[in-house]
């Protein structure tokens, strides 16, 4: 199965619901959680919002997992170095190799960090799956976010399909080459990629910008107010 | 309405894609610029609402010469619409009202007009209902056609569309014919570059051929597909059905130089030498 994000954003039960609500409700929680600090609220915030996400916004659950997997895995390895080689105080565990070891005060921190981060990525993950970007940053531009953040965000968003696309497909090609095969190619062909991607994007972003100057772009892009639906 | 004159353009020192080429399109036709990839069909049309400005050279609308500055430019650029080939270059927007509002909106247009210009172009281009759609949920024809709404939503003079059938399904192809006849029909003139020869006489009235950067050759598509030295210099075919015509001839029947171009001009020409024999 393949995890599309914006898909979900855009079909599931909460996608209609007022995003300025989504938007503080998410900041609210993600500054109570940092603010308390409290391990219990932590583990209460994370079951509280995966559950808003799996049984409210039915969203499924496999694809709800596949978002916390990847930051869960930088999470581990971030706590592993935090408990290896942060903190001092009282040693409890002596790793043996370089002289390694654990100390109270860096179980303490790896531990605390592991479950701030834990208790937070649900509400990310509420506002992530639940609202269109395109949602999203309206509501910024309405409360005086800086425009130029919000036009490169909104640019941003548009061209990484293209571009993840583009490397989606080049992989395949290299693939079907037997790119990846041994060691020695995966380097080589990834240098490859990556080279070409730059250069591709070189290309489209001039394409863009003559695109954009075609029809009259002025350095600054205006912002449409959709007719409200008459009920 | 439509002039250029003498353009040259280099990209650089030593390779010059447009070496000369001068053409003109009167108002309310609908022209084809044939010619294979890299002959410099794209350079030209960027040329054409100043995108690129030429070494040599001048563009005229409406008699007017085409100026660089960026109040001249802002003008310019409303009256001729440029349809990039590949969509995805062209639309930017998280939604698909958004994308078409884009231009309207650099006019300087009030939010009413704007509002009213979106809709009446999404229902143009039959892709009302589709506003708040996110334009990489559509297919291939779909952007195509929001991308031509963008266009279409600044009201211009001119349409200036750089290979629209390229990656449209066969149904996507018919439709986009239909929907460009319709336009010009309402008045737009069009400028279609393409070297999908099949459909040329379907929509063309006149044909400009080109080959690297010059323009070889210009009349309506019976004059050129009759010409197959002019064809084969640029490296193109006759339309599948003309093919067949000019077999047939060879096998004995004489067309007196006149060949079909169309499936109903082929279907008449068939009728009338079944009626002979």
């Amino acid at each position: 199965m393949k995890f599309d994000m914006d898909y979900i954003a855009h079909h599931n039960e909460l996608t209609e619901t007022n995003p300025y609500l989504k938007l503080f409700l998410t900041i609210f929680l993600l500054v109570l959680t940092l603010a308390l600090d409290n391990l219990y609220f932590d583990v209460f915030i994370f079951i509280v919002m995966s559950v808003v996400i799996l049984a409210i916004a039915k969203i499924n659950y496999r694809s709800y997992f596949k978002f916390l997997s990847i930051p869960m895995a930088f999470l581990v390895i971030t706590c592993i170095f935090l408990m290896l080689f942060f903190g001092k105080g009282e040693v409890i565990y002596e790793t043996g190799i370089f002289g390694i070891v654990i100390t109270t005060d860096s179980l303490h921190y790896a531990v605390y960090t592991f479950m701030r981060v834990f208790g937070c990525l649900p509400c990310l993950g509420f506002l992530a799956l639940t609202t269109p970007i395109a949602k999203i940053l309206n509501c910024l531009r309405n409360m005086k976010v800086p425009r130029i953040m919000i036009e490169i965000a909104l640019l941003m968003y548009n061209t990484i399909f293209i571009f993840l696309n583009e490397i989606d497909t080049m992989q395949k090609a290299q693939n079907t080459r037997l790119g990846y095969h041994s060691y020695w190619s995966s380097f080589k062909s990834l240098g490859a990629l990556i080279s070409t991607i730059f250069l591709r994007s070189l290309d489209k972003s001039e394409t863009l910008q003559f695109a954009l100057d075609s029809r009259g772009y002025t350095g600054e892009l205006p912002v449409y107010e959709p007719r409200k639906k008459e009920n | 309405m439509l002039e250029v004159k003498n353009i040259k353009y280099s990209y650089n020192s030593d390779y010059q894609a447009l070496k000369g080429v001068s053409l003109k399109v009167e108002k309310g036709e609908m022209v084809a610029l044939l010619g294979k990839n890299g002959a410099g069909k794209s350079t030209l049309f960027l040329h054409l609402n100043g995108i690129y400005q030429p070494d040599e050279g001048q563009v005229f609308i409406d008699g007017e010469e085409l100026k660089y500055d960026k109040k001249s430019l802002l003008k310019f650029r409303q009256k001729v619409g440029i349809v990039f080939q590949n969509p995805d270059d062209q639309i930017f927007a998280p939604t698909v009202e958004e994308d078409v509002a884009f231009g309207p909106l650099n006019l300087g247009l009030s939010m009413e007009e704007v509002q009213d210009r979106v809709e009446e172009a999404l229902s143009r281009v039959g892709m009302s209902g589709f506003e708040k759609t996110a334009p990489h949920h559509l297919s291939g024809g779909q952007k195509k056609r929001v991308a031509i709404a963008g266009i279409l939503a600044m009201k211009p003079e001119v349409m200036v569309l750089d290979e629209p059938t390229a990656g449209l399904d066969p149904q996507g192809v018919v439709d986009l014919s239909i929907l460009l006849n319709e336009l010009n029909d309402e008045g737009i003139t069009i400028v279609i570059s393409t070297h999908e020869v099949d459909l040329v006489p379907n929509y063309a009235k006149r044909v400009f051929v080109m080959v690297d950067g010059l323009l070889i050759a210009e009349g309506t598509p019976k004059e050129i597909f009759a010409k197959p030295e002019i064809l084969e210099q640029a490296n193109l075919k006759v339309p599948i059905v003309t093919d067949l015509f000019q077999q047939l001839e060879r096998e004995g029947f004489d067309m007196h130089g006149d060949y079909p171009l169309t499936i109903e001009e082929a279907k008449e020409k068939f009728l009338e030498l079944l009626d002979k024999n």
